[in-house]
């Protein structure tokens, strides 16, 4: 019996959905603390014939819309 | 008598066009002086920004070291016959994007240079500097490259998403060696090649075969320790970073305190002649009235 998951994600990628998910359910506290230590800010780019693709987020970063902050 | 006649006459043009000389170099001097001042302050907060950052890396690669050693004991116990044909090779090179820290980029590009001359295969890259050396040397072989790593203390959730990205696009491989700077003390780095265990090889291990086992448990556990093998390359190499940075901006700031004192000294030294040869002038003008 294999899981489901097995079909779309890699062993690592299953890790960081499901620790991701516990770390949302943690208590406020605990909760800032474990993602400051999960922050992922790592971009990649395939290559093919020498060539480098267009770089990716592998998270993309959350859009901040702060209408009301000054430019300055 | 003839002589004596002509020789002020030339006296005042070679006393005129030192002159000339002297006042222009003396404005660049100056120059140079103010813009070396400026460099050592920069290089000086540098160098402390350095030392602070040190500690914490320090830190986080003596805990991240356990993650490596563990991985370093598996891959001890799964002995692996003589390869009958060449294994494919996955080289992962870890280092960053950021400059002025001496010559960690450039000693990993030369790890991996000498590598694929005796067993060549394929590259995955992190950072941006070491990418660009190696898309000089082999273009073709770069699989993926990452970037916008190392700013700050790298964690396992960015290693773990790299180990997932490099199994998703790396391509066919039979073998992957990770190389990365291994911290040896405060002022010295050195470059290293970890082999890491493969799925494949896990399966054939003698160890293994002695327990009851799914096959897809191996290929996890192969996954799992490519993450922890690229986290303790990731946090060591950011550990030797900071230390190379700090070492290359004291050196930057010792030299610029050189240049300072000599450049200094031939300020004086021009200033003075300035003011000889204005006094030869005077004198000799009085002396010719």
């Amino acid at each position: 019996m294999s899981s489901t998951w097995r079909e779309f994600m890699s062993w690592n990628k299953y890790t960081q959905v499901a620790s991701r998910a516990l770390r949302q359910a943690l208590t406020e506290t605990d909760r800032v603390a474990a993602e400051k230590r999960a922050a992922i800010g790592v971009r990649y780019q395939l290559w093919e014939n020498g060539q480098g693709g267009e770089q990716n987020y592998v998270v993309p970063p959350a859009k901040e819309t702060t209408p009301g902050t000054p430019p300055v | 008598m003839f002589a004596r006649t002509v020789r002020p006459a030339v006296n005042v043009a070679r006393v005129a066009q030192q002159q000339s000389q002297g006042m222009a170099t003396l404005r660049e001097i100056e120059q140079r002086l103010k813009s070396v001042r400026n460099i050592e302050k920069i290089t000086k907060s540098m160098k402390v920004v350095a030392s602070t950052k040190l500690t914490r890396a320090e830190r986080a690669m003596r805990e991240a070291k356990k993650y490596g050693a563990a991985n370093n004991e598996l891959f001890k116990h799964t002995e692996t016959e003589g390869a009958e044909e060449q294994p494919k090779i996955l080289y992962v090179g870890i280092s960053s994007d950021g400059g002025l820290c001496g010559g960690i980029h450039s000693s990993i590009t030369r790890a991996i240079k000498k590598e694929m001359a005796t067993n060549p295969g394929t590259i995955a890259v992190v950072g941006d500097k070491p990418k660009a050396q190696l898309a000089r040397f082999a273009p073709q072989a770069i699989k993926v490259s990452f970037n916008s790593v190392g700013k700050d203390v790298p964690t396992f959730a960015e290693a773990s998403a790299i180990a997932d990205e490099i199994v998703k696009n790396g391509g066919e491989w039979d073998e992957i060696k990770i190389v990365s700077n291994k911290y040896l003390s405060a002022i010295s780095y050195e470059s290293g090649v970890t082999s890491v265990i493969s799925a494949k090889a896990l399966q054939a291990a003698a160890g293994f075969q002695a327990y009851e086992m799914e096959e897809d448990v191996s290929k996890d556990l192969a996954e799992f320790a490519l993450a922890n093998a690229v986290y303790t390359a990731l946090v060591e190499g950011h550990a030797a970073e900071i230390s190379a940075r700090r070492t290359a901006m004291e050196n930057a700031s010792n030299n610029a305190n050189d240049m300072m004192a000599s450049l200094q000294l031939q300020y004086n030294r021009g200033r003075q002649a300035v003011i000889t040869n204005e006094l030869i002038d005077i004198i000799t003008g009085a002396s010719a009235l």
